[in-house]
């Protein structure tokens, strides 16, 4: 396909195609319709079954990590994130792979030593081609180690500014952003709109779009956005036409509420005003759908409690990725009648705050401030992440400091030293830099756990997450390759019926079998006799208590 | 026509492997068989291989080493002849004679033969008056402090470290090397000690110690007629505490070493006038001088090898030669062709100094094809006892060249799926992988200077695991690794 963008070309040789072609070039983005839609079940079965089809569309790229992505892969798929993009890139050996980090904090929660995120970075990128990076205070300094890790790797970097509504949100302060970040990385990268909560009117973006089009003419703007509001359509039309070249988009046989907007939907739309799709097969596309239709049906019970388009998103400002997990969390915690209570609070607080941009981490702040003020009163219970966020741990606010009564509220809660808010704020405030991590001490400390030699992979997975990923080792050194299970097996309810026989191909596509023989009960050990591959297992599992069991949904 | 004499039945007074080995060649000769066992060994698989079965006590081992008993199921079982394989009676001259005494034919050397081989210093003597070297070595030792004296001046003609060895020892047990003069002395008692306990006889001498030899052996045969046969050498370097863990036909040596060493062994049982199957067992030094061993009067484990590069089968000879028929071949008509190795699978953790494993084979798969061979005596389901030899399958594998011989090694262990009980099977795969191994150059030193092997990962097989999920899964009702 003529146009199309693919894994033998070099970074500067990408850069220079985007600049050159007249039209525009999609990014189907499954790691966040999996976030934001199916609270990021998506297992990488799914992803193989697709993959011919989305490999034969000829997306600029597909994004298939990043994010919350990486811990849910370890803590509810049991799938090592370094191997499901080794899976994705067997697949589609041809699509750019891409993936979403936050600058300090990557693909976790709190920031982290300088040296472990250039670690972790390096050994991504020996995967992942295109890196779109992100701080949620449009905080320059807390990126630049992920920008000079992934210009070093020779990947394709798209530095985002995080958009947002209000009337700090001028086009003269992101202009200002994006030559800062300009400044920073060189002429030679990709600039995102990260509009994560879906904001805006197409009018607004067309704005965005034109404003920083007309002060960096040499810039290529990339636009991601969510369909919460289900206007994302209107949005990206409007960004393509000011001069966008990549969309984030979904297949629309999958997603497309929370998430991204459905690719067709776009292309149809953009050719209305004459405007093409590049290197893109139609029929690829609508097939891909069609595989998705299917497979939908397995992640139903994740869909998100609250089902359509919500435009009163433009209030509460919640991102699309956030919205499955928190829905969840409200469920699980015995509040969901109270939600729409919390998501106005959760507006209020945003303003009160500084009205920043809720992505994560900020968004998690954001949301448990809300929850503990609606649940426990007003700034009564304020997070550590809070007290943080107003100490400037993250980096300076970008537009205002919260009010004087919530400061004290927030820095003198607890206190027993009796110090008052600007006295805490004045001995502890300000950006602490990390001292680096002692790498070869924590590979020590995982190998003894694991009693077995440690990868620097394995090493870039326990310094993100020690806890989950020692688990996961431990997991998959005694269950294996789970992965390779099919989906609709993974997620099953009710155990299986004697004679039923589960079908499936290893990652060398040999195919094997394991057939249920038999079901008995003794007292709490329940003995399942199984042919695996022809030959005869008796297995035995003693109930223990796992937590509350609720099935999903 | 003339109708040759033939067996009718035999009985095999063993278990295991090798009683499945003979039950096979005494099949193809349309020879009825018996098999015995003990009650702890009742789910045996020699049993069901057998044409009658018979129990010969509660067990465990004893009755395998009854010899009334043993020779009271052949009488009642109607056998005509006894086959002893290897263990157990197969070397006790008693049994032998309490045969021919009973008027069955025992189906190896007669019991002079294996009492004056049986005893080391007889045995060196004979060799000694064929003109084959032996490690020097005294005479029997005294009882008590005269014995020490004894060998303490041996020691300081040859030096240390010496060698204690038991006059009724064999297959590596009642072997010590010692050091010092303090350990010699202190090894003295021990020996005495345990050679009384596994031999019913206290009787030590000493021998020099000859420092990183190559163990080869040869294979003979010898009837009625006075036909003595050799069917070439073995290699049976690779050892672990004096127990043959890898054996090799032919030996490797150069072939003029090899041809004076095999002249050797026919003159050896020549003198002995021997009868059967048997073994003939040398020491070679680096230079090439070579000492004689010990001669081993059965069928041994690894005779398998030989007769894969020979194509004769050595139990089908036992029992012609039995029957009193000539050997079947001629001296010239023996040729080898390439290379066979043989390894024993074991139910033994090699990481846990080799211990046993016992417990129930869950699964069991073996592998086959082009130049591998199996001798087993296990079946999926079965518990391996913890009362007898944890050999469950022997690993046989031909190849036109060494290297072939080896790639066929690593394949077929490949191809076993075991599961249930640990095996000596990951230990074999990191020597197949060693370069010493893989150039042939290895010793008797081999194991003891190659300490890394044990170091391995055990590898379970993913599908195994995966359907640990599956049960889990199963019995929770939920993917409890999904919430």
């Amino acid at each position: 396909m003529e146009g199309r963008i693919t894994t033998n070309m070099s970074a500067e040789e990408i850069l220079g195609v985007l600049k050159e072609e007249d039209g525009y070039y999609l990014c189907n983005n499954e790691r966040d319709v999996s976030q934001s839609d199916f609270k990021n079940r998506l297992m990488p079965m799914t992803t193989v079954r697709v993959a011919p089809y989305r490999e034969a569309t000829g997306f600029f790229s597909v994004e298939v990590s990043g994010g919350a992505s990486v811990h849910v892969d370890l803590m509810r798929k049991q799938v090592n994130p370094f191997e499901r993009l080794r899976i994705a890139r067997k697949a589609m050996p041809k699509t750019l792979l891409q993936t979403v980090c936050r600058g300090a904090s990557l693909f976790g929660y709190r920031h982290y030593p300088e040296n472990v995120n250039r670690f972790i970075v390096r050994e991504f990128a020996k995967y992942v081609d295109v890196w779109r990076v992100y701080d949620f205070l449009n905080h320059v300094p807390n990126m630049i180690p992920v920008f000079e890790e992934v210009q070093r790797a020779g990947r394709i970097l798209m530095p985002s500014i995080c958009f947002s509504t209000g009337k700090e949100h001028t086009d003269a302060y992101y202009v200002e952003k994006v030559q800062e970040i300009l400044e920073v990385t060189g002429p030679d990268v990709i600039i995102s709109i990260k509009n994560h909560s879906g904001l805006g009117t197409p009018r607004r973006i067309r704005q965005l779009v034109e404003s920083i089009c007309t002060s960096c003419p040499e810039v290529i703007l990339h636009y991601h956005g969510c369909n919460t509001d289900g206007n994302d359509i209107g949005r990206m039309t409007s960004a393509v036409l000011a001069g966008v070249k990549i969309c984030d988009v979904a297949d629309h046989g999958y997603g497309a509420v929370y998430g991204q907007a459905p690719a067709l939907t776009l292309i149809q739309t953009l050719e209305d005003y004459g405007t093409k799709a590049i290197g893109l097969d139609i029929k690829a596309l609508v097939q891909a759908s069609d595989i998705l239709r299917q497979e939908r049906r397995i992640y139903e019970p994740f869909e998100n409690l609250f089902r359509g388009h919500d435009p009163t998103v433009a209030t509460y400002k919640l991102t699309g990725g956030a919205a499955g997990s928190t829905f969840e969390q409200a469920d699980k915690g015995g509040f969901l009648e109270r939600m729409p209570e919390i998501l106005e609070e959760m507006g209020r607080v945003q303003t009160e705050l500084g009205n920043w941009w809720s992505v994560t981490p900020g968004s998690q702040i954001l949301w448990t401030t809300a929850v503990n003020n609606v649940l426990y009163g007003r700034y009564k219970r304020p997070s550590l992440d809070l007290k943080n966020l107003i100490l400037g741990r993250y980096g300076p606010l970008p537009f205002y400091d919260p009010q004087e009564w919530i400061c004290e509220k927030v820095l003198e809660y607890q206190r027993s030293d009796g110090k008052k808010w600007h006295q805490v704020l004045a001995e502890e405030g300000g950006e602490v830099k990390l001292q680096d991590a002692d790498l070869e001490r924590e590979r020590s400390n995982l190998e003894a756990e694991l009693d077995r030699p440690v990868s620097d992979e394995d090493l870039a997975l326990y310094l993100l997450y020690p806890f989950d990923a020692a688990s996961f080792f431990k997991f998959e050194a005694l269950h294996g390759k789970t992965w390779l299970l099919p989906p609709e097996v993974w997620f099953r309810q009710g155990g299986f019926k004697s004679g039923e026989r589960i079908t499936f191909a290893d990652e060398y596509g040999k195919p094997h079998y394991i057939e249920i023989i038999s079901t008995r009960r003794e007292g709490s050990n329940v003995i399942t006799s199984l042919l695996v591959d022809h030959t005869f297992h008796t297995l035995s599992v003693t109930l223990e208590d796992k937590g509350s069991h609720t099935p999903p949904g | 026509m003339v109708q040759k004499l033939m067996f009718e039945k035999i009985l095999v007074a063993n278990r295991g492997e090798i009683a499945v080995r003979i039950m096979r060649s005494a099949q193809e000769l349309d020879i009825k068989t018996v098999a015995i066992y003990e009650e702890t060994d009742k789910d045996a698989f020699h049993i069901t291989q057998g044409d009658e079965a018979i129990c010969v006590g509660p067990g465990p081992r004893k009755d395998y080493l009854n010899i009334e008993g043993i020779i009271e199921a052949a009488m009642k079982t109607g056998a005509q002849a006894i086959h002893p394989g290897y263990g157990f009676l197969a070397e006790n001259p008693d049994f032998s004679k309490a045969c021919t005494d009973a008027g069955l034919v025992f189906i190896g050397p007669p019991p002079e033969v294996i009492r004056n081989l049986g005893s080391k210093v007889i045995a060196r003597r004979m060799a000694e008056e064929s003109g084959i070297p032996v490690i020097p070595a005294t005479q029997t030792l005294s009882q008590g402090k005269q014995g020490d004296e004894e060998a303490l001046a041996f020691a300081d003609e040859y030096g240390y470290p010496t060698m204690i060895k038991a006059v009724s020892g064999g297959g590596g047990r009642g072997i010590r090397q010692v050091e010092d003069e303090k350990r010699l002395l202190a090894g003295l008692k021990q020996s005495r000690s345990e050679a009384l306990m596994s031999f019913g006889n206290d009787e030590i001498y000493l021998e020099k110690c000859v420092q990183r030899p190559r163990h080869v052996e040869v294979q003979i045969l010898a009837d009625h007629h006075g036909n003595v046969v050799h069917l070439g050498s073995r290699n049976c370097s690779i050892q672990r505490r004096h127990q043959k863990l890898i054996e090799i036909a032919p030996s490797g040596l150069k072939k003029a070493l090899t041809a004076e060493i095999c002249a050797a062994a026919v003159r050896a049982a020549r003198a002995a006038e021997y009868l059967s199957a048997g073994t003939v067992e040398f020491l070679v030094e680096p230079d090439g001088t070579f000492y004689f061993l010990e001669v081993n009067t059965r069928i041994q484990v690894e005779h398998t090898v030989t007769e894969m590069v020979t194509g004769i089968d050595l139990v089908r000879e036992q029992l012609l030669i039995a029957l009193g028929e000539p050997v079947s071949f001629s001296q010239d008509q023996v040729v080898e062709r390439g290379y066979a190795i043989e390894l024993r699978i074991n139910a033994e953790d090699p990481k846990n100094n080799f211990f046993a494993s016992p417990g129930v084979v869950q699964v069991y798969q073996a592998p086959g094809g082009h130049g591998v061979r199996l001798d087993g005596a296990v079946y999926q389901g079965y518990e391996i006892p913890r009362y007898y030899d944890s050999m469950m399958v022997k690993l046989t594998v031909y190849g036109y060249t060494w290297q072939e011989a080896v790639d066929r090694l690593a394949r077929a262990l490949k191809g076993f799926v075991i599961l249930g009980v640990k095996t000596t099977i990951p230990y074999f795969q990191q020597i197949l992988q060693e370069p010493d191994f893989i150039q042939m150059k290895f010793d008797t030193s081999y194991i003891d200077t190659h300490p890394q092997l044990v170091d391995y990962l055990e590898e379970e097989r993913e599908m195994e695991k995966i359907s640990r999920l599956i049960a889990e899964i199963n019995a929770y009702g939920y993917n409890p690794y999904a919430q």
